[in-house]
């Protein structure tokens, strides 16, 4: 179980003589993922979701609220002594083409962090061997095939896969993938997004799945959280069948009403939502962060901030004054309204 | 301004092969293409990496860059002729101010040291524009109807223009000589999902006002479906189905058409049912030589695949289908 508290992340820029300024990229996030779970972050670029996966993979120092892995808060440990915690915690990055070494085979790709694992596990040598072949077919790939190549002989899809099963290497609780299948080819996405499910089952690993494209969030199990970002704050949080169903929150419905309708297998959903206006970050409104932007906005959310909470007695989180649900996303064609 | 209403143009594209010498000899990226691009419709390419789609895009500016060449073909365009055959000045003039591209990331195609407004101008000077000033009336009218601060965008630098922002000025430069050909390579790829929605409408209504033929080339059917009247699908350097975007996606008859859209995640229904391509994409140097080129992966998959290449089949609903398991009247 791994637990995040009020997790801030402030970023300071210095753009020349005096134009130094600050990005708030995470607000006080609280979020929990379970063993062998699956919880999803969705939102637009900046706000703040790579932030989160990167401080999690502790490649980015946490600055206030608590981090804790397995019933230990690493936040508060010394660097050196937060190390073993953050391995359990492996980061899949959105490019699978930059995340390995070109001029290493895939064999001495995965042999080298395995040697290491049974130097300190004190397995024997051929442990290795084992693994190599083990952690390969468990990502769908052939041994024989794959493990004398470099990685510019191997497809996109290929390369993902073996950068999923180095990062299984050191036996981790956590995936994070961060855009995991954005730059894969399409008709290749649903395989690696089946794999992360499989994951899940076989090796009890968690994922934690962070993208843009909300669609891919459902194919890492039906079973899985969603958390909606905007802006370094969570406004909608649930089962993510429910809050794709039925957000509740504006920006979710505005979100999801952007996303395109496959005209002739789909209809748009009856009540799609478009924002009032672009988003525009050097804004630091004192209420509600999406009230410029919120068709529904009121004298009052502009007063302070909402929390997250089930105010309207809904059936996710939400951190809206005024929640109601409405049917956003694309609908079937033939079929409803 | 000068409003000339010119007609928008068709494109027609017949027997185009362009190949790129490579170690293993010359190898198509492009085998045997014809499309037509009728007057005044948007037309999505749609294809995965390495189909060929950029490539016969940029075949469609002429700009087909060595070690490539179109081998084959012609890409005739209504009021100019065979960009295949022009060269020179002849087909520089014709860039830009007959057809307009806006390039994929061309969020980041923008002189980084020159202000919009500045690069307006030397665009106007390379294209010996007489009238400046009706030039910057032009660019200041498309920007304003795109729903930017004109005056603003004019006096800002790249970086300081978000990613939305900066693909309207593409679509600005694409289409202030008056081109009424524009061809736009993954617009929306790397912008957010508002802002992706935000360009797909201007791109509709810039469309429609300034009475353009449009090719949109992108590997999204979503972004298609929601700007296209016509979809055409690309495999390994072929088209195997083209035909009215809600028609093929509600039954598309290429079984990659149909793999490919059964591959798309969706918001709705079981996610189950959705369902990888096995294989991977064809690259240059695999594509098969011979027969059908997406039948390493084809589940319909006969004998005669193997040897001989499937032709595009005019369909009775007015699509056309490469593929020797699809009979007309079958679905």
């Amino acid at each position: 179980m791994i637990e995040g508290r009020g997790i801030t992340k402030t970023f300071h820029t210095r753009g020349g003589m005096l134009a130094s300024k600050t990005v708030t990229a995470l607000r006080g996030v609280d979020f929990a993922i379970p063993r062998g779970g699956a919880v999803s972050f969705i939102g637009e670029s900046g706000c703040g979701k790579t932030t989160l996966g990167r401080i999690l993979a502790g490649l980015e120092p946490l600055e206030g609220g608590s981090l804790i892995i397995d019933n230990v808060d690493v936040s508060a440990l010394k660097p050196k002594a937060r190390e073993p915690y953050f391995r359990k915690i492996q980061l899949i990055h959105q490019d699978p083409y930059s995340a390995l070494n070109p001029t290493r085979t895939i064999e001495s790709t995965l042999r080298d962090p395995l040697r290491l694992r049974a130097a300190q596990t004190g397995r024997p040598e051929s442990w290795v061997n084992e693994q190599t072949e083990h952690l390969l077919s468990l990502v769908g790939l052939n041994p024989g095939y794959v493990l004398p190549r470099y990685p510019h002989q191997l497809s996109g899809g290929m390369r993902q896969r073996v950068v999923i099963a180095r990062a299984l290497t050191v036996e981790p609780e956590v995936l994070v993938a961060d855009e995991a299948v954005s730059m894969i080819d399409v008709s290749l996405r649903l395989g690696i997004l089946a794999l992360l499910r499989s994951l899940r089952e076989t090796l009890g690993v968690s994922v934690l799945f962070i993208t843009h494209d909300v669609a891919t969030a459902r194919y890492i199990g039906s079973d899985g959280e969603l958390y909606v970002l905007y802006r370094g704050s969570v406004v909608e949080r649930g089962a993510a069948e429910t809050v794709l169903a039925g957000p509740v929150h504006p920006y979710t419905q505005c979100l999801l009403s952007a996303i395109p309708v496959l005209h002739g297998l789909e209809k748009p959903g009856p009540d799609r939502l478009v924002p009032n206006e672009p988003l525009d970050e050097r804004k630091e409104p004192p209420g509600c962060l999406f009230e410029p932007r919120c068709p529904f906005a009121t004298a009052a959310c502009a007063q302070r901030p909402p929390q997250l909470g089930r105010l309207g007695d809904t059936i996710q989180d939400h951190a809206c004054l005024y929640p109601a649900t409405r049917h956003v996303v694309a609908v079937p064609a033939g079929h409803g309204h | 301004m000068t409003i000339t209403m010119v007609k928008a143009p068709a494109v027609s594209i017949s027997g185009l092969t362009v190949a790129y010498k490579t170690d293993a000899g010359e190898l198509p990226a492009v085998s045997q293409v014809d499309l037509e691009l009728a007057a005044g419709t948007i037309t999505g390419l749609v294809g995965e990496s390495g189909s060929g789609k950029s490539t016969l895009a940029l075949s469609l500016l002429g700009a087909v860059q060595k070690p490539g060449r179109v081998t084959a073909g012609s890409v005739v365009v209504d009021g100019i002729g065979d960009m295949a055959k022009l060269a020179g000045e002849e087909l520089r003039t014709v860039r830009g101010a007959k057809i307009g591209y806006v390039f994929q990331a061309a969020q980041n195609s923008l002189n980084p040291l020159k202000t919009v407004g500045k690069q307006l101008l030397d665009l106007g000077k390379a294209h010996k524009v007489r009238d400046l000033k009706g030039l910057l009336r032009h660019a200041k009218d498309l920007l304003d109807r795109m729903g930017l601060n004109a005056d603003r965008v004019l006096d800002a630098y790249q970086h300081e223009l978000s990613g939305g922002m900066r693909q309207r000025v593409g679509i600005m430069f694409a289409l202030v000589l008056n081109a009424h050909v524009l061809v736009l390579d993954e617009p929306t790829t790397a912008l957010d999902m508002i802002t992706q929605a935000n360009i797909l409408q201007i791109v509709r209504d810039v469309h429609k006002e300034q009475g353009l033929t449009t090719l949109v080339v992108t590997h999204d059917v979503g972004v298609v479906a929601e700007v296209a009247h016509k979809i055409a699908v690309m495999y390994g350097g072929r088209i195997v189905e083209h035909g009215p975007v809600t028609q093929v996606l509600a039954e598309p008859r290429h079984p990659y058409t149909r793999g490919l859209i059964h591959a798309i995640p969706r918001l709705t229904g079981d996610i189950s049912a959705a369902k990888a391509l096995p294989g991977t994409p064809p690259t240059l140097g695999t594509i098969p030589k011979q027969g059908c080129v997406f039948r390493e992966r084809c589940a319909l998959r006969m004998e005669v695949c193997e040897t001989v290449e499937p032709p595009a089949q005019r369909m009775l609903d007015g699509r056309t289908v490469a593929c020797h398991a699809v009979k007309e009247g079958a679905a």
